[in-house]
């Protein structure tokens, strides 16, 4: 599945974000990951029986956004997590990296309504302290890049910042 | 995948600094929590240029039935996989793969993964290193999955646990034979051998009481005390040799437990 939605990305228009990927970015700091090239365009799938509105789902959703990333050499974990995210109800993972590898966090929403949800992602060392990173943040999708400094405990916040609830994927890619 | 192991959601506000409470209450899966040896082998990696060849394992023969043993040694032959990827050794990345296929037939999970052996093998002919890398990790989420399915969910925690014992074995390996503190603190993963043992703690008591998981727990409960060291303190260099000395032995008990025997 990850496979043809890589594939399906690679084939559609690139959609030109320009100096816009980072416009959201935080200050420049040197944990920070590299700016990957520009997303992709939405992969819309057919319309079916099941799927009217050929809308993606939130896991297509956030490998879209990470499958942006994987041309910057970036692979992405096979896992995810799957659930639902309410507004001022952020969502807290536990995650364990290891020092000098560059890490993308990606949550991916896929409202059947409008309007189009707002996503923020944000990573705590192991003490607790909030990260300076690289923030990318569009319609439905947000993510956070950092060169991690230590090898240990991380902690990523996914939080709906505006829009109704709805399902999201959280997933992440490294290199 | 994403319901193999589940915390619970925790309401935070955007704050610069977490709480205790908050971070217990974290969401920790298998799949998102614990790294992949392909994460470990990346960050070695731009320690220096380890050499990885020197890294793959003879063929292991399993003559066992004892399902913990083998779930324990599929995941050292996924973390052997990455070895063989980091290598850039396609025949050995082919020959794991049907090693892994063959112990998921013996685990009575093959029928869904047969066809990702096909697929390792189509991007080792093509010398598709990082395709291989999430090909790999596909195929281990998927035999978990199956695992899931068949009510096999303990057996998830054994995989699990080979592939980061295996990983930990090849990275203090390469650590010892060339100490530097930085990569040194690539071995400080308290967080992680905590969260295994806390899956091991979950195991049903028949697998709580075989002598291999006793052995795994055992280990890891020495070495969660050797890697705890202070944030930017690197794990010292005889403390990697320790490391390196009780995963080569975990390894060996992995690979030649004898069923009725105590482990070594």
């Amino acid at each position: 599945m990850k496979r043809y939605i890589l594939s399906a990305c690679v084939a559609v228009l690139v959609v030109s974000m320009g100096n816009g990927l980072f416009a959201q970015s935080a200050k420049e700091t040197p944990k920070s990951a590299p700016a990957p090239t520009a997303p992709k365009a939405d992969t819309k799938p057919a319309a079916t029986p099941e799927n009217p509105e050929g809308s993606l789902d939130p896991r297509s959703k956030a490998l879209e956004l990470a499958g942006a990333f994987t041309n910057d050499g970036f692979k992405i974990r096979d896992g995810y997590f799957k659930g639902v995210l309410e507004p001022n109800k952020p969502v807290l993972f536990e995650v364990n990296l290891y020092a000098g590898d560059q890490y993308w966090f990606c949550a991916g929403m896929t409202p059947a309504d409008q309007p189009a949800r707002k996503i923020g992602v944000a990573i705590y060392d192991e003490t607790g302290k909030k990260i300076d990173a690289e923030l990318y943040k569009e319609d439905n999708t947000g993510a956070a890049g950092i060169v991690a400094g230590n090898s240990g405990r991380y902690y990523v916040e996914v939080t709906l910042e505006s829009g109704p609830k709805a399902d999201y994927c959280f997933l992440y890619a490294y290199k | 995948m994403a319901a193999l192991a589940m915390g619970s959601a925790t309401p935070l506000m955007q704050a610069a600094t977490l709480t205790q409470t908050q971070k217990n209450a974290a969401i920790q899966t298998d799949t998102l929590t614990i790294p992949t040896p392909g994460e470990f082998f990346s960050a070695m990696n731009k320690q220096g240029k380890p050499n990885w060849p020197t890294l793959i394992r003879k063929p292991v023969i399993q003559n066992t039935t004892n399902r913990a043993q083998l779930a324990l040694n599929l995941g050292t032959f996924i973390a052997d996989g990455y070895i063989a990827i980091e290598a850039q050794d396609g025949q050995q990345v082919k020959n794991v793969g049907k090693d892994i296929i063959s112990l998921a037939k013996a685990l009575g999970v093959s029928q869904d993964i047969i066809n990702r052996g096909n697929t390792i093998n189509d991007f080792a002919e093509n010398n598709d290193w990082s395709g291989l890398n999430e090909e790999l990790e596909a195929t281990e989420n998927e035999v978990k999955l199956t695992m899931e399915k068949q009510k096999d969910t303990d057996l998830i925690t054994l995989v699990t646990l080979g592939a980061w014992i295996r990983g930990v074995q090849a990275v203090s390996g390469i650590v010892t034979k060339s100490y530097t503190p930085s990569s040194a603190k690539l071995l400080r993963q308290p967080s992680v051998i905590h969260y295994l043992l806390s899956q091991i703690a979950k195991l049903p008591p028949r697998l709580q009481g075989n002598t291999l998981v006793i052995r795994v727990q055992d280990t890891l409960k020495a070495t969660e005390k050797l890697v705890s060291t202070p944030l930017d303190d690197p794990v010292s260099e005889a403390t990697v040799r320790e490391i390196n000395d009780k995963m080569n032995k975990l390894i060996d008990d992995i690979s030649n437990h004898q069923e009725g025997s105590p482990a070594k």
